[in-house]
């Protein structure tokens, strides 16, 4: 008897220990950001975060919902909402050359957190990094670089650049020896907060201190920077709900019971829903190759019912895919394909399909197919389009979903600030999203134009070069729509949307 | 009694060769998808190429298999393919959260299956009848959503426990058993239910041997009957039932430490196959490989010592 109760004293020890800590514990592990301390700065910002980190490759770096990244490393010059260029590790700049220079002074007495200087030869050392290193070395391929001195620096590309702002503001700047040395375990920078890797789990939780120092530190309130990670989606509403941190992505499902929990929800509408009909030569699918049929694709979607019914008011409908305000953006633009199924099928027997075609429609999940997916099969149907899904998945899903395999995707592709960029990745050749990278003289003629126009004739071009997708309905576009951002509102306040992708708030939104 | 063990000891050798090698063979030859995944959208094909290299995966399968197996064997499992983190750091990590999660979850599956399944065998009637009908809905129920509504009542609701999150016992040992008790508890009613019916059965045909009607003849307490005859030889089948429940809490805990977000290596075995992270992947599997192994073979060893029979063997 004994011995039986001394194999029972471990278990037993393990449940009094679990019992005591529900007493004890209460749901005091949330996240500590209440109060502000003196000086206008705020304790702590907690941040779900809905996938790991990619690491700390300077070169590697997603630009979607990465405050990890932001915290951490400096750019030369930031990008704003709309893609313009403001000041960042350089006070002062100018972009040169019709295009092909940004000539930059870096900020005095800067260091990075490794103590060493974040000079010109920084600055140099990590733009030569991401033209060998990382996945956007196309964008960097020919720069040359020169540094008069240890302020000064001058970034040249050799033909005229459209995006050139965006390829300047993209790379983080860390120390030449750092980045040659490739051990990027603990991330060197000179940004607002510093990794504290004592408090950090990896895959967990990770936690920045504030980096006083900072040229810009008054724009980050908070003295301590946790992001915690949140691989189920049921996991961070459970986690904001208890309080256990301040901000996050939720989905559209979870909108009303994160409101009924006295959150406030922000819609970031940096999406738009669309068809890509990217085989405008025929080439995969013959039928696309005809005007008529793409135009009858657009015509069988009723846009409004989407927005009200599988978006559940959370959209907007619109017959073009760039944002409001941009400057591709075309103001009062009438639909001119409105929802008339019986004149698609007219338009289907005019391109001579009145009995239709098959195609492939590849589906990831997570992407809202679930809603989406079941509205367009069927609506296609009425026009005799047979979409057979096909799923995508794994490491190879978005590699597959670009390859050009699948002339026609549906996907809510985002609508950038900076509208050119989105010309450039949507519909010129060289874009990943312009899936069959088919030559098309009247935008290709204009891109090229682009690179040294002038801010009004930029404007008119990006706006001739919409028009021109929108009259041969290069997509199908169907609403306005993006993400569902959750915080404190008594905590957090965002009162910019800085963010180009208008996706989530930029680190430095949170105020 | 040692032949034995030794040969379950080379049995354990090919089956952890067996199953590295499957799991990377059923990764082979997607060094391109893994490479543009890397490198991101706008990779162009030259750079997903020269990544491919880089990586050593445009290498032969055995090659690439060879390779890792011989680092591996000197203890270097290599990094992320995805972040550069060691692997071997990685699993220090999130090996101890995931082994506190099942090995608690384990002791109190034990003592309350023992409880369960003996008082049932023992009292019969409605007490038997009414745990056989919670078995069936504790099995029949996921984890995970016996999860979902502990966090719902318990940490939402009622505010008891933290709904998410770990917290390592060298910072708070309160703390850390907080963070346990719900992913703990979301777990222990699947694995009790099935081993209370284990023991139930086990007790319940050790009561109808004939040298158990000879010690009851003798005038032996039922008390003592039960607790130094009964239990003692049920307790071979109820050793193999628990090691089986150390398998099934392994999986299980792969949903559970999603809905808690708890850093384990269940997440990062969930995680690292979605994206064919092949390093980390081959690392979470040879660690649960090697737990399933030293589990089985602890449960032999713990067999052969209650089982006179199977130390002659």
């Amino acid at each position: 008897m004994r011995r039986i109760h001394a194999r029972l004293a471990a278990p037993a020890a393990a449940l009094a220990l679990l019992l005591a800590a529900g007493c004890t514990s209460g749901t005091g592990t949330g996240s500590s950001s209440a109060g502000a301390s003196s000086g206008g700065e705020k304790e702590q910002l907690t941040l779900a975060f809905e996938t790991d980190v990619y690491g700390w490759d300077p070169s590697n770096q997603p630009g979607y919902q990465n405050w990890q990244a932001e915290a951490v490393w400096d750019q030369l010059v930031f990008c704003d909402a709309n893609g313009k260029l403001t000041p960042g590790l350089a006070d002062t700049f100018e972009i040169t050359d019709q295009n092909k220079t940004i000539k930059a002074h870096i900020r005095e007495g800067v260091k990075f957190s490794d103590g060493t200087p974040a000079d010109s030869a920084a600055v140099a050392a990590s733009f030569e990094f991401v033209k060998s290193s990382g996945g956007a070395t196309n964008d960097y391929k020919g720069i040359k670089i020169d540094t008069p001195d240890a302020q000064n620096i001058s970034i040249s590309w050799p033909t005229p650049q459209p995006v050139l702002a965006s390829k300047a503001c993209n790379p983080k700047i860390a120390p030449a020896a750092w980045l040659k040395a490739k051990k990027f375990d603990v991330p060197v920078g000179s940004g607002p907060y510093v990794l504290d890797t004592a408090a950090t789990t990896t895959g967990s939780v990770y936690t920045f201190t504030k980096n006083e120092n900072h040229w810009n530190a008054a724009n980050y309130p908070y003295k301590k920077l946790v992001v915690k990670v949140f691989a189920n989606p049921a996991a961070a509403v459970a986690a904001m709900r208890t309080g256990q941190v301040d901000a996050g992505l939720v989905n559209q499902s979870d909108v009303a019971s994160i409101k009924g929990s006295g959150l406030e929800v922000k819609l970031f509408q940096g999406q738009t829903t669309r068809l890509l009909l990217t085989d405008h030569l025929g080439k995969k699918v013959p039928a696309l190759g005809n005007l008529k049929v793409r135009q009858a694709i657009n015509m069988v979607f009723d846009k409004d019912a989407m927005a009200k019914n599988l978006y559940q008011g959370n959209a907007e409908p619109t017959p073009q895919v760039f944002r409001k305000g941009t400057d591709a953006y075309i103001d009062g633009m009438q639909d001119p394909y409105p929802f008339d199924v019986d004149k698609a099928k007219q338009l289907m027997a005019d391109a001579g399909y009145p009995d239709g075609f098959s195609l492939e429609l590849p589906t990831i999940a997570g992407q809202n197919f679930e809603t989406l997916m079941p509205y367009v099969t069927e609506q296609l149907a009425k026009i005799n389009i047979k979409a057979k899904q096909v799923p995508l998945s794994g490491a190879n899903a978005i590699g597959d979903l670009l390859s050009g395999k699948y002339p026609v995707v549906l996907w809510q592709l985002g609508n950038l600030g900076n509208s050119a960029l989105q010309i450039y990745i949507e519909s010129t050749p060289e874009g990943w999203w312009d899936l069959e990278h088919q030559p098309d003289k009247y935008v290709d003629s204009r891109w090229e134009q682009l690179g040294t126009a002038d801010a009004a004739t930029s404007k008119k071009l990006q706006q001739e070069i919409n028009q021109y997708q929108v009259d041969q309905a290069w997509f199908a576009p169907m609403v306005y729509t993006g993400t569902n951002f959750a915080y404190k509102a008594d905590k957090v306040a965002i009162p910019t949307e800085s963010d180009q992708e208008a996706l989530t708030p930029k680190l430095r939104d949170f105020k | 009694m040692w032949l034995s063990l030794a040969k379950n000891l080379l049995r354990s050798l090919a089956v952890l060769l067996v199953v590295t090698f499957a799991t990377f063979s059923l990764m082979f030859g997607n060094g391109p998808g893994i490479a543009k995944a890397v490198l991101g959208l706008s990779a162009t094909p030259e750079a997903v190429q020269a990544e491919v290299v880089k990586l050593g995966l445009d290498r032969p399968l055995v090659v690439q298999y060879v390779d890792w197996l011989g680092h591996a064997v000197r203890g270097d499992l290599g990094r992320s393919f995805y972040t550069g983190e060691s692997v071997s750091s990685a699993l220090a990590n999130r090996v101890p959260v995931t082994l506190a999660l099942i090995v608690i979850a384990l002791l109190l599956t034990a003592v309350f299956s023992v409880i369960l399944g003996v008082t049932a065998a023992v009292r019969g009637g409605w007490v038997d009848r009414t745990l056989q009908i919670v078995s069936v809905l504790g099995t029949a129920v996921p984890a995970f959503i016996i999860a979902i509504a502990l966090v719902f009542i318990l940490a939402i609701r009622w505010k008891v426990f933290p709904a998410t999150g770990y917290v390592s016992p060298d910072v708070s040992l309160v703390g850390w058993a907080a963070s346990l008790v719900l992913p703990v508890t979301a777990l222990l009613i699947g694995a009790v239910a099935g081993a209370a019916q284990q023991f139930r059965t086990s007790v319940l045909d050790t009561l109808s041997r004939d040298y158990v009607r000879t010690l009851r003849a003798r005038g032996i307490s039922e008390r003592e009957v039960i607790l130094r005859n009964v239990l003692r030889n049920s307790a071979a089948p109820g050793l193999t039932a628990l090691s089986l429940t150390m398998i099934a809490l392994l999986g299980g805990a792969v949903f559970i430490e999603q809905v808690f977000a708890l850093p384990g290596m269940g997440q990062l075995a969930n995680a690292s196959a979605q994206i064919n992270d092949v390093p980390m992947v081959m690392g979470t599997v040879l660690v649960t490989i090697v737990i399933v192994l030293v589990v089985n073979f602890l449960g032999d060893v713990g067999i052969t010592l209650l089982n006179p029979k199977a130390r002659k063997r």
